[in-house]
């Protein structure tokens, strides 16, 4: 069974992983484009080279997030668009169910973090690091497929609730933005959404994989 | 072995104002072709999704194959053969990937016979799904229910816009199957003519109201239309069912139901002239039954 909804999983994900996976391969590697060899060179010239590294690491979570985002809502994209008939008709538990949709969309979450991992290790080796700065390929592989995973288990959630559940999850980010409008309108000095936001994004909030710094080399 | 493939009692679902179904009552004896008819919106899709726990009922119980919905689903989905309204796989698939993919979350999926119904219906395996004709379709439906060699067959319009030559050929296909073997056929359609061919009994859902329940021959033998002279004005009570009761510039017509022909006398008895009686065909009598149903006669 879990074959055939892989199967019939790949066919809607397929492009969009095809994509991503192109570029989680090409980021670390644009990020040591100009790097060559370090080892003799000055101070300067490394701290120069290690921020212009680090700002194309930036783009790392972006790609994160836009593989749990795609992944997460083409898990769904099939049975949606069948009003999830065809799912609800097939003879086995939910929940199974469900967690098949998961396990392949994870699963496919996780090409692009290999290919993340890899291109890192290439453009580590690439690279004549100078003495005092270190390469964390792995590490960083690591927290881009978990940040991927996490985006897409949450997106996986939402796209796949019920109409109530999305309908709730909606009228309770508009009475968020709503409340924030109102503070405004009364001059009170609190968002709702910001706070909300920081929550998410702060440690031990889900989201805070995504935030900070994202860097494969380092002191 | 159970009496009722289907059985329901007092099922209530109401979606939202405008529309109810109320204390729907069904008995589909195990074996039956039991045509479910009603007019566009009169409930049939819903009941259908209720049966297979696709909605959750309100109120009442629902049993099918003797296990109680929705604590027995797979197992009930698992024996059951379900062609939804609107066709619901999945695109992308090409016919081989369709007929794999159904077929391995079924135990008893026949992969021989499959492939027998897909040459006879003349599908291609490498067919998309998406470029797949109307006609198409609905056969590739009808073989997926069919090789999962199901008890029970719930089968939604099944033939609903399907030109007469495919309609012809899904409709042997299922009852070939049926002649097979002991399965159940719960089959709704607002076409009435195909339903007169093969079902032996029928249930008539009228703005989510079960209005009729009986075997075909009853229901086709017993309605009639009666032309009378000097009607009884006063109607107490009678041997048979007064369906509607019509006015005309020359006489009065009767539409009633469980007509045995012993029945002239109660008319005599009336003071009224029996001119004329008509059988009318399932077609003719269903109107007759939601005019009947929508219109209480006093």
């Amino acid at each position: 069974m879990f074959k055939q909804v892989l199967v019939a999983q790949w066919q809607t994900s397929k492009l969009a992983v095809g994509l991503l996976t192109l570029l989680s391969f090409c980021i670390p590697l644009l990020a040591v484009l100009y790097g060559g060899d370090l080892a003799g060179a000055g101070r300067e010239r490394v701290g120069d080279w290690l921020v212009a590294a680090d700002r194309v690491a930036q783009l790392l979570p972006f790609i994160a997030l836009l593989v749990g985002l795609l992944l997460g809502t083409l898990a769904w994209s099939a049975d949606l668009a069948g009003r999830h008939v065809y799912a609800l008709s097939l003879p086995l538990p939910r929940g199974l169910y469900v967690s098949m949709r998961f396990g392949a969309g994870a699963l496919f979450a996780t090409i692009p973090g290999a290919a993340m991992g890899l291109s890192s290790g290439i453009a580590t080796l690439a690279v004549a690091l100078p003495p005092g700065i270190h390469a964390y390929p792995l590490e960083l592989a690591l927290r881009f497929w978990l940040a991927s995973l996490t985006v897409f288990a949450i997106i996986f959630a939402i796209a796949g609730a019920s109409r109530r559940g999305q309908v709730i999850t909606i009228s309770v980010i508009g009475a968020a933005v709503t409340l924030d409008v109102v503070f405004l309108l009364f001059g009170v000095d609190y968002s709702v959404t910001a706070e909300a936001l920081l929550l998410l994004t702060n440690w031990p909030g889900p989201l805070s994989l995504l935030t900070g710094r994202w860097a494969l080399f380092d002191v | 072995m159970i009496a009722h493939a289907i059985e329901t009692h007092d099922m209530c679902y109401r979606p939202g104002p405008g529309f109810e179904l109320r204390d729907v009552s069904l008995k589909v004896r195990q074996g039956a072709i039991y045509g479910f008819l009603g007019p566009n919106g009169a409930g049939k899709t819903t009941t259908i999704q209720l049966l297979l726990g696709l909605l959750r009922p309100q109120g009442g119980s629902i049993s099918v194959l003797g296990r109680q919905v929705p604590r027995e689903l797979p197992r009930i989905l698992g024996a059951t053969g379900y062609i939804p309204e609107r066709p619901h796989l999945y695109p992308f698939l090409t016919v081989a990937q369709a007929i794999r993919f159904h077929g391995a979350f079924y135990r008893g999926f026949d992969w021989a016979y499959a492939e027998e119904l897909r040459r006879g219906f003349d599908l291609r395996g490498e067919a998309k799904l998406a470029r797949l004709s109307k006609g198409e379709m609905g056969k590739l439906h009808v073989l997926l229910v069919l090789a999962q060699r199901p008890e029970l067959l719930v089968l939604d319009e099944p033939t609903d816009g399907l030109d007469p030559v495919v309609r012809r050929d899904v409709l042997s296909a299922l009852l070939d199957f049926c002649s097979q073997g002991a399965a159940t056929v719960f089959i709704s359609s607002h076409l009435v003519h195909e339903l007169e061919r093969i079902c032996d009994w029928i249930g008539v859902l009228d703005r989510g109201r079960l209005v009729a329940e009986l075997p075909m021959h009853a229901f086709k033998n017993g309605i009639k239309r009666i032309r009378l002279d000097h009607p009884p004005s006063l109607i107490g009570d009678t041997p048979f069912l007064l369906v509607s009761r019509q006015q005309s510039a020359l006489d009065q017509v009767w539409v009633v139901r469980g007509w045995q022909p012993t029945m002239v006398q109660w008319f005599q008895g009336a003071g009224a002239e029996v001119k004329e009686i008509v059988d009318l065909d399932l077609e003719e009598g269903f109107v007759e039954l939601l005019r009947g149903a929508r219109t209480p006669t006093s």
